[in-house]
């Protein structure tokens, strides 16, 4: 008989475990990318669209470039967006959702409804616009992908804030005459902790589509700088004749997607949180 | 008579006019030319008896932007006034001129023509052709209120007058050796009929083939003109544009025969699809542009010629050619592409072109830059992956000689904002064919918008330029033009790197009669037939 | 609950203006414009580029273009678009019914695949269970252009006589239709059908559970009675959100799909109308693909509540 509701911390650690053994894996080697790379990614060669070989593990692309030079050095861009939108996504959640579910009345309206205009625009019109206007700049990237999942940070620490903010001891502590900010922080902060901490696992393999699906679309990182999925999208033309330069950036953007949804499953399990 | 050509007495009644080496060799051309302008497809057609019949499905790029030859800006939508219209001149096989609603011509001095126009020609609503259009359209292209891109290039045009009904004459400001050429380029010089409003959208004229109906971003349907002019032709019942957004939906569609040609940006593209079956047939057509690199001369350091120099000598033309177009698919490039009049063949020794890194590193010492120099942002348009791959090359190739540039790929439409006012430092944007190079070199000079935008102030350029405009005698012109490309190339006033084919046409072998032009534009569907 | 919708509905009117004017201005701010993306470099004088800006409204200041352009769309007149000449509703209407067409299959083949093969991996536990869960993890993490990607090299290498990129139009072709959006159906929906799935195990495999029946048999109740409404509930919730979050990211998949597969639907639709300037065109999509957006969100809203009455909402 197996109870599926908890299958245990047990297994939740293993997973968190995995996810952040792969997650180190990842972080190091692009870390180290210069110093791995055996070649220099923009390094052109006549030798285009060449198969695996002693030199060229993972072949060349069509101007000659080394397939797996690329797929490093383009980790280290594609992972350091993820990583700093995310985080600037969370600090700007967790301030206006806070903000929002705790003062409650009218301004909770006003931030929903302004972090409503955000969730109605469509991700990659933001995308193409804020890219186009001010160019596909990391930094302005950043901003993009920061701004567009704001919102879903601010949702998710907003609901329990709201329940909890009328739970009995936090009446106690009004009561007895504890500032409200204590009380936001002391109370009503860590019990908020663990949705986040899911919610944001989730977020940064959302992430990793979102900035990888730009860059397909062109409006990634500009060259010569590789990114996953401005190497995915070059390779289509010439996909039968070098499959690699497609499968390689596929297989890279699988990699790091499943790294952050193992360590977000393997939360979940761990601090026993029911989705949604 | 379905095609009236000169009579005996007529040619000889022409020929003593004729003041000038152009002229008589066109007329030649005319006459022999006259009583069978199907001649030229068939004599390039491989095979045999064309048949008539059946649809070619055509795979397109873009969508047509407007669709009245007077008034459209866009070059995709040249594809499809090529079928639509048709003017007094047009291009053959050979990139020469010959007659098409024209019969021929007459020239009694060098700057006025005498059209003899085409009779029992009809318009696709059944209007018939006369004079009268061939003023229309030209009152039409000149009327400021048209904002037509035709009128700079018929700026020589003083005056049209209708004669008789079907013959028309031209009066020029000044001699101009361009004139025929863009008489001869469709959109530029095709004829509109006079009252038919909306050409945009329901466009009439006297081509090959007649609209049908128009889905944006589906497919794109004409039928065979069934009054047009040219015997026999086209032997196509349907011709079926379909669009698909990029080269790798092309390459599937031309291989799973849902198109049955196409072409495609990239030779090495073209080459992979043609070794795929023994079927395919590619044709790489006419080297018709180059890719240039612009730079603005106003300021230092490019106003320094030492600098300029320095980069073309650091740059290594042929490394570029090789690893962006793939070998046989092009050639080193100047000014002037090789198809044109006075075109650079690719291999005779230009100032400068020799890569001399060393050499580029000891200009740039005398010049003052001796511990390198930053040129700031290079800028190329995003969305032409060659241009963008030729300029990481350049890119690395100055870097050897210590110069630095950050590449600034944009898109297309604030790209050009900044080319039209000369906001820039470096910038590669290619030129779409022309059909004469006065319109390539004429850029350069000091009073043109684009001049005075990079600050180009060379009075001895101008003045070559100026007067090549006006050089009727073909050999003569192409000398000149050959020592612009050179005074240009000393001067370094921007790079050429390569001259290549603006496409690479693909179809499968049961397309026959189909020849791929220069020019870009797909006139030879007219010739085209299937065998299956 | 009424009120609720009659709530949201209302808030949808202000939240729609502020996505257009932001729309309006964002693309104003883009640099360049039509004229100039659609001349390329054929020469004009700058006279003529002033012409046709002008007959296409081009200079008149930017909040004079909005108001005259809100008018005009409060009466149901959406503009023509600046590439093609014709009426934007005329071209977007087909477009949004493939783009629907599209996510109508994603969505039907996510459920029947998910709700498969939850069931199956909850019914026959050991290996198949195993292997369901194994397959989802791994879908997960395959975006689904990525998948599209994959789908079309593997067609080019082993089957290049098919085409791919076939699309037809559904009354032109029906059958045909149908078989040129399967693939991208498929890429669309399995990162959905692995909710789905993991969803629906879990809630099947809840209610085999003996404690369960136990508890449903003391409370006097019949298992299936018990089953049925537990099921309903806990297995419908999350596909309620699901399919709203599906239905709300139409747009951001649809583009990328459509791109690779080139099917002519909404989402390529905006990619190419941004890229030209074509701000009539850009303006309606945008309007039309918020409201989608927050009418679903309203309904999952709706949906939500009448499924779990535990939900409050402030």
């Amino acid at each position: 008989m197996t109870d599926t509701r908890k299958p245990g911390r047990a297994a939740g650690r293993s997973l968190i475990a995995l996810g952040l053994f792969m997650l180190l894996g990842m972080v190091v080697v692009t870390a180290l990318g210069p110093w791995v790379a055996p070649f220099n990614p923009s390094a052109t060669s006549p030798d285009s669209l060449a198969g695996p070989s002693a030199q060229h593990w993972l072949g060349t692309d069509s101007i000659g470039r080394d397939v797996l030079s690329r797929l490093i050095i383009g980790g280290r861009t594609t992972l350091l967006i993820t990583f700093v939108a995310v985080a600037v996504a969370l600090a700007g959640g967790v301030v206006l959702g806070l903000l929002s579910g705790y003062v409650g009345g009218l301004v909770d309206q006003l931030v929903m409804r302004a972090l409503d205009v955000i969730f109605a625009f469509p991700v990659f019109l933001l995308a193409i616009a804020v890219v186009a206007a001010l160019g596909p700049t990391v930094p302005n990237l950043i901003l993009t992908i920061a701004v567009v999942y704001t919102p879903r940070l601010a949702r998710v620490v907003r609901g329990p804030v709201l329940s909890v903010k009328r739970w009995d001891h936090v009446e106690a502590a009004r009561s007895v005459g504890v500032g409200e900010f204590r009380i936001a922080v002391r109370h009503v902060l860590p019990l908020v902790v663990s949705p986040i901490l899911v919610e944001t696992s989730l977020v940064l393999a959302q992430t990793i589509f979102t900035v990888t699906a730009l860059s397909f679309l062109g409006l990634g990182p500009p060259p010569p700088d590789p990114n996953w999925g401005g190497m995915l999208s070059e390779g289509r033309q010439f996909m039968e004749l070098a499959p690699l330069t497609v499968i390689g950036p596929a297989c890279a953007i699988v990699f790091a997607t499943l790294t952050f949804i193992v360590l977000a499953n393997g939360l979940r399990e761990r601090l026993d949180v029911t989705g949604k | 008579m379905s095609h009236p050509g000169p009579t005996n007495e007529e040619l000889e009644l022409w020929l003593p006019t004729v003041a000038l080496g152009v002229q008589r060799r066109s007329l030649l051309q005319l006459a022999l030319m006259g009583a069978g302008l199907a001649a030229s497809p068939s004599l390039l057609a491989q095979s045999g008896v064309p048949k008539r019949g059946g649809t070619l499905t055509i795979g397109a790029d873009a969508d047509p932007i407007g669709l009245d030859p007077v008034t459209l800006t866009a070059f995709s939508s040249y594809d499809f006034t090529a079928q639509l219209y048709t003017g007094l001149l047009r291009w053959n096989a050979e990139m020469k001129i010959e007659p098409d609603l024209a019969t021929g011509y007459l020239a009694p001095n060098d700057t006025t023509y005498i059209f003899r126009l085409r009779q029992g020609v009809k318009f696709h609503n059944g209007q018939p052709f006369t004079a009268e259009d061939v003023k229309h359209t030209f009152d039409r292209i000149m009327d400021p209120a048209s904002a037509s891109p035709s009128a700079v290039l018929f700026a020589s045009v003083k005056a049209v007058t209708v004669v008789e009904p079907f013959t028309v004459k031209f009066e020029l400001k000044a001699p101009s050796a361009t004139f025929l050429s863009y008489m001869a380029t469709n959109p530029n010089g095709v004829i509109v009929p006079r009252g038919v409003v909306d050409l945009r959208t329901k466009p009439v004229g006297t081509g090959p083939f007649v609209f049908e109906s128009y889905e944006p971003g589906q497919q794109f349907v004409l039928k065979a003109n069934p009054n047009y002019y040219e015997d026999k032709q086209p032997y196509l019942d349907t011709l079926v544009f379909k669009f698909f957004k990029d080269q790798a939906s092309l390459v599937s569609a031309l291989r799973s025969k849902a198109i049955d040609m196409t072409w495609f940006k990239d030779p090495k593209v073209s080459a992979q699809i043609v070794k795929g079956s023994r079927e395919l047939v590619s044709a790489p057509g006419k080297t018709s542009r180059t890719f240039p690199v612009w730079f603005n001369i106003k300021a230092k350091p490019l106003s320094d010629v030492r600098v300029r120099r320095a980069l073309s000598l650091a740059t290594d033309r042929k490394a570029c050619l090789q690893t962006v177009l793939g070998s046989g698919a092009g050639k080193v490039g100047a000014m002037v592409p090789e198809s044109q009049i006075g075109g650079y063949d690719g291999v005779s020794p230009l100032p400068y072109y020799k890569t001399d890194v060393a050499a580029a590193k000891k200009l740039l010492t005398e010049a003052g830059y001796a511990g390198g120099l930053d040129l700031g942002d290079y800028i190329v348009v995003a969305a032409n992956a060659l241009d963008v791959q030729c300029a990481q090359i350049l890119q690395q190739q100055w870097a050897a000689a210590g110069i630095k540039v950050n590449l600034k790929p944009m898109e297309t439409a604030p790209l050009i904002g900044l080319w039209l006012k000369g906001d820039y430092t470096i910038m590669s944007i290619a030129l779409s064919w022309s059909p004469d190079p006065d319109a390539i070199v004429s850029r350069l000079l000091s009073t043109h918008s684009q001049g005075k935008g990079i600050g180009m102030a060379d009075a001895q350029l101008d003045k070559m330029i100026e007067d090549a405009r006006a050089i009727l005698d073909v050999p003569k012109r192409a000398a000149a033009y050959q020592q612009i490309q050179k005074h240009v190339a000393d001067q370094a006033y921007l790079l050429q790197i390569y001259q290549y084919p603006l496409r690479w046409e693909a179809w499968w072998s049961y397309v026959k009669g189909y020849v791929p032009l220069a020019a870009n534009i797909r006139t030879f569907v007219r010739a085209a037939y299937i065998s299956k | 609950m009424i009120r609720l919708a009659l709530t949201r509905v209302a808030w949808m009117v202000p939240i729609l203006l502020g996505v257009s004017v932001v729309a309006f201005l964002l693309m104003r701010a883009l640099p360049g414009d039509f004229v100039q993306a659609s001349a390329g470099t054929t020469e004009l004088a700058p006279e003529a580029l002033d012409t046709i800006r002008r007959s296409l409204g081009l200079d008149r200041p930017v909040w004079e273009q909005y108001l005259d352009w809100l008018a005009r769309v409060l009466a149901g007149d959406f503009g023509t678009s600046f590439v093609t000449q014709r009426p934007v509703l005329d071209e977007l209407l087909p477009r949004l019914l493939v783009t629907a067409e599209l996510t109508f299959f994603a969505g039907l083949m996510a459920l029947l695949l998910g709700a498969g093969s939850g069931l199956a991996a909850a019914r026959l536990r050991g290996r198949v269970d195993w292997l369901v869960r194994t397959v989802n993890g791994i879908l997960l993490a395959v975006p689904n252009f990525v998948f599209a990607t994959l789908v079309v090299l593997l067609a080019g290498l082993y089957f290049p006589e098919v085409g791919i990129f076939n699309y037809t139009p559904f009354f032109t072709d029906p059958l045909g239709n149908i078989g040129s959006m399967l693939l991208p159906a498929l890429s669309l929906a399995l990162a959905v059908s692995v909710t789905i799935s993991e969803n629906t195990r879990a809630a099947v495999l809840e209610v085999s559970s003996q404690d369960f029946v136990m508890v449903a048999r003391a409370k006097g109740l019949l298992p299936r009675t018990v089953l049925r409404n537990y099921l309903v509930r806990n297995a419908l919730t999350p596909v309620i959100t699901v399919t709203g979050l599906q239905l709300a990211s139409l747009l951001g998949g649809s583009i990328l799909i459509e791109t690779i597969f080139t099917i002519p639907g909404m989402g390529q639709h905006l990619f190419e109308s941004v890229t030209t300037r074509n701000y009539p065109v850009i303006q309606a999509i945008v309007l039309v693909a918020a409201t989608i957006v927050l009418l679903v969100n309203v309904l999952v809203d709706i949906a939500y509540a009448r499924v779990d009455a535990r939900v409050r909402y402030d």
